[in-house]
């Protein structure tokens, strides 16, 4: 631990793969489709990339010139070993990433296999802080669940992904894949995609899609609110990466609010909704607005509960958090909990010496 | 240590940078395409992304109106190679989105071949 004194549980980082590193994971046709047909993942932003070098930090770019979070040992010597992580979580970046893709069901099924073997294999394997997230292709529900209970017994997957974009996951048809993640003590990591944050349209500019994300994650924590999922599956957890955590207060207010005049519409909802959250749903910091401890502090203090919030830096993207620097000053007990205790406490499947 | 030669001017061209020492502090060496020498701390103010990593640009500047671009101060904007914040190396190193913030800077001066940084 050269620069921190605790040891970092990081809930977002993102691990890139390149189409040929998962070819001969592929089934055919899909491998044929890659390989001589040249079907990419479509993505479709129609902006200017946000930084020096795309979506990525300069300077995590290998020497080499293959892109940045596609090689472990510069990810340890960059990250891990620099920083002094205790654990990192792999949420997967861009193109392919199958839990993001839209459209062909049967295509992101096959690549969801390929890329969950091929994390295993590569990351999971192959240092003991990394971990793991399920793939799968939500959009196709049947083969989502059968790849939960294909991968998901692996003891280093601690959660699966959903991406946020189009679909929204409360409803009951995929319910099926919450009672998956439920029995195999996986957690449900939602990042997100390319949401539509304006009426369903991308805004203008870049800054202004960028801004509005949380909105995109609020939409999401309603959903699964009120269709009952939290009260349905009372062992899953959310969490919700990379939108930050200053909307929190307000959501809960206003869904408690909301609820104390609407029950009757979602009578299965037992719990106050700003309960649930303290409970089941949690928040990773980056990207953190720039506070000061006052506010900070202030936050914490709204939400009602120090143990939401999940230290993430994003690395190795250009909007990156570095532990020392992203959030303000904090006394050594929340720190404890915000840049370590509060992962271990919310994934079953992290070692935690505490629980014994 | 009061003044130091980080490197020849030839080893910069116009528009480019190199990061260098200047006792023990990582600095940043910036030539502008006027040819000019600047020295800066080689960290972001932010969140301490090394500035050399990342690049020399020019802007588009407060006086584009909405819709209407204007670009200029080519090669003499510094972008950082994380979030991409901006600072303008002929003014004193200060943050396009907030002059009140800058990165510290050395002086420097040119004798024959030399670049020499100062306090």
């Amino acid at each position: 631990m050269p620069k921190h004194q605790i040891p970092i549980i990081d809930t977002d980082i993102h691990e890139r793969v390149q189409y040929e590193d998962i070819l001969d994971r592929l089934e055919e046709p899909f491998r044929h489709y890659i390989a001589n047909c040249h079907w990419i993942q479509e993505k479709h932003m129609p902006y200017t990339q946000p930084s020096v070098a795309g979506v990525d930090r300069a300077d995590a770019k290998l020497p080499d010139g293959r892109p940045a979070g596609s090689d472990l040992p510069f990810m340890q010597e960059q990250l891990l070993d620099d920083i002094g992580h205790e654990a990192g979580i792999l949420t997967s970046a861009l193109d392919p990433s199958p839990s993001s893709m839209h459209g062909w069901h049967e295509m992101a099924a096959a690549l969801a296999t390929a890329y969950n073997d091929w994390q295993i294999e590569t990351w999971l394997d192959k240092d003991e802080r990394i971990y793991g997230s399920v793939h799968i292709a939500a959009q196709e529900r049947d083969a989502a669940v059968k790849e939960i209970e294909r991968v998901g017994p692996h003891p280093k997957m601690v959660q699966v992904l959903l991406p946020i974009d189009d679909i929204m996951w409360g409803d009951p048809y995929y319910h099926p894949i919450f009672e998956a993640a439920e029995k195999h003590n996986l957690m449900i990591g939602m990042h997100h995609n390319e949401p539509p944050v304006y009426y369903g349209k991308w805004p203008r500019y870049f800054i202004e899609w960028h801004t509005l994300i949380p909105t995109a994650h609020m939409k999401q924590i309603t959903n699964l609110m009120f269709n009952g999922v939290f009260e349905k599956f009372p062992n899953l957890g959310l969490i919700m990466i990379e939108a930050g955590f200053t909307f929190i207060p307000h959501l809960m207010w206003k869904m408690d609010q909301q609820y104390r005049d609407l029950r009757h519409e979602v009578p299965w909802l037992k719990r106050k909704p700003s309960d649930i959250m303290r409970e089941q749903v949690r928040f990773t910091t980056q990207p953190a607005e720039e506070l000061t401890k006052k506010e900070f502090m202030s936050l914490i203090e709204q939400m009602g509960s120090d143990e939401m919030l999940c230290f993430s830096t994003d690395y190795p993207h250009w909007d990156f958090d570095a532990p020392d620097r992203a959030l303000p000053n904090m006394d050594p007990e929340l720190k404890q909990k915000i840049f370590a205790d509060n992962a271990k406490n919310f994934y079953p499947k992290l070692p935690n010496p505490k629980e014994g | 240590m009061k003044e130091q030669v980080v490197c020849k001017t030839s080893e910069i061209q116009p528009g480019e940078m190199m990061k260098s020492t200047f006792g023990k502090q990582n600095v940043l060496i910036c030539r502008t395409p006027d040819g000019d020498f600047h020295a800066f701390m080689n960290q972001c103010i932010h969140q301490g992304a090394p500035l050399d990593k990342g690049m020399m640009c020019g802007a588009t500047t407060e006086s584009s109106e909405p819709g209407d671009y204007q670009y200029c101060h080519q090669g003499e904007i510094l972008r950082c190679p994380w979030h991409g914040r901006e600072f303008d190396i002929k003014n004193e190193g200060r943050m396009l989105a907030n002059p009140d913030k800058k990165i510290p800077s050395f002086k420097v001066r040119v004798e024959d071949e030399d670049v020499i940084v100062y306090k």
